[in-house]
């Protein structure tokens, strides 16, 4: 794709998104005029935007959906629920071509054509006498009869030249029109033979009017354009003037007739004209204008536009005392729009670039510092102390930069609900607050797909139907809220419904069927809900179209995971369930805390660091777990898990990690401090490399490894689980 | 050399509209509502020819082409509106409002420039 077609699957996708926003307020309040306006721009822009990149099949079909909205902005259609409905299914077919467009098909499957026909087929009822008139889409210009004029006998003149009368309206400057640039022009078409200037019309010099135009032009032009050709010339003055194209060698008498309408005669003789063939459909329908109109026997440039012009301002006003009663909303809406318009469109690679290279100056800064120290100079360890500073801010300030509002991903929803509700028979509606929250875009473009999992599963399984809900003495209509936000360095989206809540025996019932846990095994309340997330887990009676179908909670949790966030469910009976989500506010930078093992350095997020401490190995007695303030700890050895080279170092020290609710210890030999990491992902090879998160380079240059502290935690609690059975840590396993 | 001003909420039309006036030799100057476009010529941008669009969120077009009629520089301006084939009734009111002429959407290249021959002064 190249960057147009880029531009216009992203503004298009934009549009479908307020129109469908504007469609569901249009549902709340079906007489809004502005909505419907908006509505059309919305469909009317991704028209355009189709017609730019040629996509045929989106032209086509949007073409016919703004028809039908054409006629619900001018009045002549009302709003109904099931147009509402017809034009949500409208906005998905768009979307779906939109998607076919991205892909680079050159048209749809048969099955999405025959969906778009039977859409097609629909708008076409609510169309007043199922109109066929504008059946063709924004295509070229009707072409128009460009026969050659015949002459049909008679005397006819020698020459062979066009012959141009032309007559400007006085207003015709005020329109940034040059008469000249026409003439200037018409001389492209061939060559200009003879041109006579008329400046009859001009008033005495105290009456005129210097921004008036008063000239008339007679030119005799050498071309083999056609008529209609020449007369495209003066398309747009067409209005403000009074034109006669005569072709060449035409019958005298038309010359005579001709000279005898000239300057100052009507256009009565314009019918016979047309008979003659020398008129064409729109200059008789200039004329026949012209003619009903009084008074149109004075100077003809001073009776044509004028009072339609005038005409039309009038119309205009009242439409505006109209729109005026519903001013106060509609000017908010503009207000936001024109807000948005300050907003620049940068290239997501673009960012990206410049965040890699903020990356590099980080570390580059780090390693200045690092030097600075060695050489003990007071200045210098200031000056670069100063640029650290500095370093971090553009760091946070280039990190803004990618960060989006994470309501627009909320705002999605609403469309789902609503679906969802009509699908299922429920009543349930969606509660946005902490849409403002930021985050980075491609966290919030991968969250997506958990928050839609999230939400159909709490309209499925947690809101009862409205019966069961009154029973319960809670109203009738459910509620689906969406909450986000900045808590430590994470960013927290939350899930909530006011359903039934998780059903603990069931879950249990479930986990011991699946052998998920064991029959004597107790569990606490958020152990239990915990088992939610484990694989292949779904407790919803019966298979629904909306759940049960075969991706479960534990898609969610891996998907989170991969973001290095968590998911984590609250949930009391009758009163509703929450998933709480907590994701990283970028994926790009953390803060790390390094340790040396042999002499390698690893960098573990500090966010999972609890606390260091020496390992005290007169303690352990050759165990993987000690006595943390009479907590069993259990702990890794990196440097056998890695299988560094034996180091020198007198002491290790154990870092206490926790994921999860979970400890763990690591045991290293060096703790080296804080260090603010530029994450690079490994390469593919390393794809299934557990315990390895992602590389970094050090001040120095050396590279570093991110430990992937989520699953070195659970290595240590399968370790404790099965160390009578195997004794190894399995990690090498994908 | 002749600076053309494009005026359209689509960033689409806008693009396309720019890359066939760069590469004809135009300046090519764009803005995305009426109020952007209304604030840079006010800021003393005099392009030489205006192209806008119609149907724009906020100002509409129709107001726009009035607004910068009333501007003292901009009064003798061409200004050029993107309509489509059907909006017959439209081109009269942006006519009266102070348009010299119109382009049909989708515009292509030969037209657009072939128009602007046509109009520029």
């Amino acid at each position: 794709m190249d960057e147009l077609q880029q531009a216009f699957v992203q503004e298009s996708n934009e549009q479908l998104e307020q129109f469908e926003a504007t469609l569901r307020q249009l549902e709340q309040t079906p007489d809004d005029p502005e909505a419907v306006n908006s509505l059309f721009r919305h469909a009317h822009t991704i028209k355009g935007g189709a017609g730019v990149v040629e996509c045929a099949f989106i032209v086509e079909f949007t073409h016919v959906v703004e028809n039908l909205l054409d006629l619900l902005r001018e009045g002549r259609l009302e709003v109904t629920p099931p147009l509402v409905s017809l034009m949500f299914a409208c906005s998905d077919q768009i979307a779906a071509l939109i998607e076919v467009f991205a892909a680079g098909e050159a048209s749809p499957e048969p099955a999405q054509a025959e969906h778009g026909a039977e859409l097609v087929r629909q708008l076409r009822e609510f169309l007043p006498g199922n109109s066929q008139a504008e059946s063709t889409p924004g295509g070229s210009v009707p072409a128009e009869t460009t026969s050659p004029v015949e002459s049909l006998g008679g005397a006819k003149v020698a020459s062979d030249c066009w012959h141009i009368s032309i007559r400007f309206a006085e207003h015709v400057l005020k329109n940034g029109m040059d008469p000249l640039s026409f003439l200037r022009y018409l001389a492209t078409l061939g060559e200009v033979a003879h041109i006579e200037t008329l400046s009859d019309g001009m008033p005495p010099a105290e009456a005129m009017d210097p921004e008036c135009c008063y000239l008339g032009f007679e030119i005799d032009l050498r071309s083999h354009a056609d008529k209609s050709a020449i007369e495209h010339v003066f398309q747009f003055v067409l209005d403000d003037c009074t034109l006669r194209i005569l072709p060449p060698a035409s019958k005298l008498e038309e010359y005579i007739q001709l000279i005898q309408e000239l300057p100052e005669d009507t256009m009565r003789l314009g019918e016979i004209l047309v008979k003659s063939g020398a008129l064409t459909r729109q200059e008789l329908e200039q004329g026949l204008r012209l003619q009903s109109q009084p008074h149109a026997t004075g100077a003809a440039e001073e009776s044509t536009a004028p009072p339609i012009g005038e005409i039309l301002v009038e119309r205009k006003n009242v439409h505006k005392d109209v729109v005026e009663a519903a001013a106060s909303k509609q000017k908010q809406v503009s207000e936001k729009k024109a807000l948005e318009a300050k907003l620049i469109r940068v290239q997501a690679d673009k960012l990206d670039n410049l965040i890699d290279l903020v990356g590099e100056l980080v570390i580059a800064g780090a390693s200045g510092a690092l030097m600075a120290q060695k050489t003990g100079q007071a200045h210098l360890v200031e000056a670069y102390s100063v640029i650290s500073r500095l370093v971090e801010e553009i760091r946070n300030s280039a990190l803004q930069l990618r960060m989006v509002q994470v309501g627009e991903t909320f705002n999605r929803f609403h469309r789902v609900v609503r679906d969802l509700s009509r699908d299922m028979g429920k009543d349930v509606e969606l509660v946005i607050s902490g849409g403002e929250t930021e985050l980075d875009k491609s966290v919030v473009e991968k969250i997506t797909d958990p928050l839609m999992h999230l939400v159909r599963n709490s309209m499925d399984h947690g809101i009862e139907p409205a019966e069961a809900r009154e029973a319960k003495g809670k109203p009738a209509k459910g509620q689906v809220r969406f909450n986000a936000y900045h808590d430590s360095g994470s960013i927290v989206i939350e899930v909530m419904d006011d359903g039934a809540g998780l059903n603990k025996e069931r879950i249990l019932a479930k986990a011991l069927e699946r052998g998920v846990v064991a029959p004597n095994q107790q569990l606490s309340d958020s152990e239990i809900y915990k088992l939610v997330f484990e694989a292949g887990f779904s407790t919803a009676e019966k298979v629904t179209s909306v759940s049960g179908r075969g991706v479960g909670m534990d898609v969610v949790r891996r998907n989170i995971e991969a973001l290095r966030g968590t998911v984590e469910v609250e949930s009391s009976e009758d009163i509703g369930s929450t998933f709480r989500i907590r994701l990283p506010l970028t994926l790009a930078i953390i803060d790390g805390f390094q340790v040396g093992v042999g002499r390698a350095s690893y960098i573990i997020p500090l966010d999972y660091v609890v606390e260091c401490m020496e390992l005290d190995t007169s303690e352990t007695h050759g165990r993987d777990y000690l006595n943390l303030r009479g907590e069993v700890l259990p702990f890794l050895r990196l440097k056998d898990l890695f299988q560094s080279e034996a180091s020198d170092a007198r002491r290790q020290n154990i870092v206490v990690v926790q994921y999860a609710g979970q400890k763990a210890g690591l045991v290293v030999d060096h703790l080296l401090g804080e260090f603010q990491t530029v994450i690079k992902p490994l390469g593919q090879l390393f794809r299934n490399l557990r315990g390895i998160a992602g590389s970094t380079i050090l001040g120095t240059g050396e590279v570093a490894l991110i430990l992937d502290v989520q699953s070195l935690v659970k290595v240590t609690a399968q370790q404790e689980n099965f160390s009578q059975h195997a004794g190894l840590p399995a990690l090498n396993t994908p | 050399m002749k600076t053309i001003f494009c005026v359209d909420d689509s960033s689409v039309v806008l693009m396309s509209l720019t890359a066939i006036l760069s590469k004809a030799g135009f300046i090519a100057e764009k803005a995305a509502s009426a109020e952007e476009a209304l604030s840079k010529l006010k800021s003393g941008l005099k392009p030489d020819l205006i192209i806008t669009d119609l149907n724009m969120p906020g100002k509409n077009g129709i107001e726009f082409i009035k607004d910068v009629r009333q501007m003292a520089a901009m009064k003798f301006v061409p200004i050029l509106f993107l309509t489509t084939e059907s909006q017959q009734a439209k081109r009269a009111e942006a006519k009266a409002a102070g348009a010299s002429g119109w382009l049909v959407k989708p515009v292509n290249g030969d037209e657009l420039l072939n128009t602007i021959k046509l109009v520029l002064r």
